[in-house]
């Protein structure tokens, strides 16, 4: 019966064809979708765990995603570090950090906007691999009266001098760097105004992009010592459910107007950001996927209208309602089994291009979205093909052998 | 009872569609033995093949009865019917009605693995006994119409069924060919002692049969 399946599969090849390109299609759309958003969430949350802090501390209303919502101001470090627990202080450092946007390699980049002495709480073991850190003014009122300046297009030494001085230093990590083609020395633009890599990183660190705090606030037009999170490290003795209370202790003291998070979850806190965005990745594979199955449907209905006199053979030949159903069930399930597999390949071969395109973005494949994956394509294939083996069932073929 | 294969007692046959009835078989008493070689005659339209396909448990009758080797097989359960057709029928059509997208072999293997048979030997033995090993991979298109209709008898004797049923078999052929398929069915007859029963226009074909039945209006004459 297998060999009639995959005949009657051949016989019509571009039919076959199509329907197997829908299958894979609608599967690579589904995988490609789910590892692109997910893949970007998890690589953005992995390099947040990165940073050597336990607690997060953001404004209830501060949303990453627009970079709108209230802020944090530097008067607020003392207070949060005289929080104590069993009469001990908790918080040994708090690192400001000030959010701004920029474009680079095609894609808007966060820019972690920090004090140059808080760099290695970022880096960890990476090392700046060409280049140096940044210095920083003492205040953004420093940064704003010399944006008051105009900057010099002049090419003469002094004014290239002039320059440098004026624009924001910047130090990115390695793979924007080669995914952007930039390196130390070459300029960008923040905004409307110059910036120049001072520094690369290794990959891997919090922030694709670093600026000194006080510069990135003046660049912003901001002269105050605003910022957008706080990065706590705690007391090294203190434990998970400790840190968790001391999280509850940091939201009490600002009188909840503060959210505190442990670093480790900051992947929950970016889904719960993205959450929108979740729920249109997965409406668009389950339209992707209806259309795919609808299509199945389609073409096994077709197969089964102009198959009656094959079916009609079958059952004189003695097929029962269970061989008539189960052949047409066999075909659905050859064109999905080949469409998944192809549409996992073409799932990796997109995943090629898309990085080779976008270095930036990651598509993170996982085996269990693969599994599912298989699961969906073969099981929706064969609910798919349900109604026309339905069909095929209701085929009376004393008729059919009489008039064809 | 036992020595027959087929047995009808009054059996009657009426399509309807809707509130049209059309009435085709009335009160058909018929018994055919084990072993024999029947011809079913008649005009047009007379029923024929509403009656074969009844013996053949592809349709129900109406009212009556009819016996396969001594089973009751009007009443029976459409997965039950299907059951004997499939161990105990083999059918010859007309229009060959083999699977274009198969080879021959193929086309006798798919009956037999519904039959849940391992075929290789039952295969290769039915191709032989027509004569025709040497076009075992051949599809149908590729084939002649006799040696066409030579493959659906191969696949009709497969499996060794105590019943042939043949409808028109040689109603597509010319009159070399279709001398060539009675031969043939006359040969399995007498080697394998199967009982054929086959509707036939043809007086030559029909002259093959052990007896003939003549139908018209839907009742035997005679």
């Amino acid at each position: 019966m297998f060999n009639l399946a995959l005949s009657n599969l051949t016989h019509r090849k571009i039919r076959t064809g199509m329907s197997v390109l829908a299958v894979a299609i609608a599967i690579a759309l589904l995988l490609v979708l789910v590892g692109l958003s997910n893949g970007t969430l998890n690589e953005v949350s992995r390099r947040m765990e990165s940073v050597e802090a336990e607690i997060v501390v953001r404004d209830r209303h501060f949303d990453i995603g627009s970079l709108s919502g209230g802020k944090l101001w530097e008067k607020e470090i003392p207070s949060l570090r005289e929080i104590r627990m069993d009469s001990r202080p908790a918080v040994r450092k708090v690192i400001p950090v000030f959010i701004g946007r920029m474009k680079l390699a095609g894609l808007s980049q966060n820019v972690f906007g920090i004090n140059p002495e808080d760099f290695p709480y970022f880096a960890g073991t990476r090392k700046i691999l060409s280049g140096q850190l940044f210095a920083d003014f003492d205040s953004p009122l420093q940064a704003l009266n010399l944006d008051d300046k105009p900057f010099s297009s002049d090419d003469d030494t002094k004014s290239s001098e002039k320059n440098i001085h004026h624009s924001l230093p910047l130090v990115i990590d390695r793979r924007l760097s080669q995914a952007s083609v930039l390196k130390v020395g070459d300029t960008a633009f923040y905004g409307g105004s110059p910036a120049h890599i001072v520094g690369i990183v290794e990959t891997g660190v919090a922030g694709r992009v670093f600026a000194p705090i006080n510069r990135l606030r003046g660049a912003n037009g901001i002269a105050k010592r605003t910022a957008h999170m706080f990065f706590i490290k705690a007391d090294p003795a203190l434990q998970t459910d400790q840190l968790r209370h001391l999280c509850d202790k940091i939201e009490k003291s600002t009188r909840n107007s503060r959210s505190a998070t442990l670093v480790a979850n900051y992947g929950q806190v970016l889904a719960d950001n993205f959450r929108n965005l979740t729920i249109f990745v997965s409406l668009v594979s389950v339209i992707a996927l209806i259309i795919c199955f609808l299509f199945i449907l389609v073409t096994m209905y077709t197969m089964v209208l102009e198959r009656g006199r094959e079916i009609a053979i079958l059952q004189s030949l003695g097929a029962g309602r269970s061989v008539i159903l189960r052949q047409t069930l066999m075909e659905a399930a050859l064109i999905c089994s080949i469409g998944t597999v192809l549409g996992i390949a073409l799932t990796f071969g997109a995943r090629w291009l898309i990085e080779t395109v976008q270095p930036l973005m990651t598509i993170e494949i996982r085996i269990h979205w693969l599994l599912l994956a298989i699961l969906i394509g073969l099981g929706g294939g064969c609910l798919s093909a349900l109604y026309p083996g339905y069909l095929a069932l209701c085929h009376d073929p004393v008729e059919t052998l009489s008039f064809e | 009872m036992n020595d027959f294969l087929i047995k009808t007692e009054k059996l009657c046959k009426t399509f309807r569609n809707g509130r049209l009835e059309t009435p085709v078989l009335f009160d058909i008493d018929l018994e055919i033995i084990k072993g024999e070689f029947v011809a079913i005659m008649g005009p047009s339209g007379c029923g024929k093949s509403t009656l074969m396909h009844i013996l053949g448990l592809m349709l129900s009758p109406s009212s009556g009865r009819v016996y396969l080797e001594g089973q009751d097989t009007a009443l029976l359960h459409e997965k039950k019917r299907a059951c004997l057709r499939r161990d105990k029928i083999g059918f010859v059509f007309q229009r060959f009605n083999l699977l274009p997208t198969l080879n021959a072999y193929q086309n006798i293997a798919v009956a037999e693995q519904i039959r849940r048979n391992q075929p290789d030997g039952q295969i290769n033995r039915a191709l032989a006994a027509v004569e025709m090993t040497d076009r075992a991979q051949y599809k149908p298109h590729q084939l002649s119409i006799g040696q066409q209709q030579r493959i659906a008898i191969a696949r009709a004797i497969s499996h060794q069924p105590a019943l042939i049923m043949a409808d028109e078999p040689t109603g597509n052929l010319d009159s070399a060919h279709a001398q060539h398929i009675m031969d043939l069915f006359r040969t399995i007859h007498r080697q394998h002692g199967i009982t054929i029963l086959m509707i036939t226009h043809s007086q030559t074909a029909a002259r093959s049969a052990d007896r003939i039945i003549y139908m018209n209006d839907g009742k035997i004459q005679g």
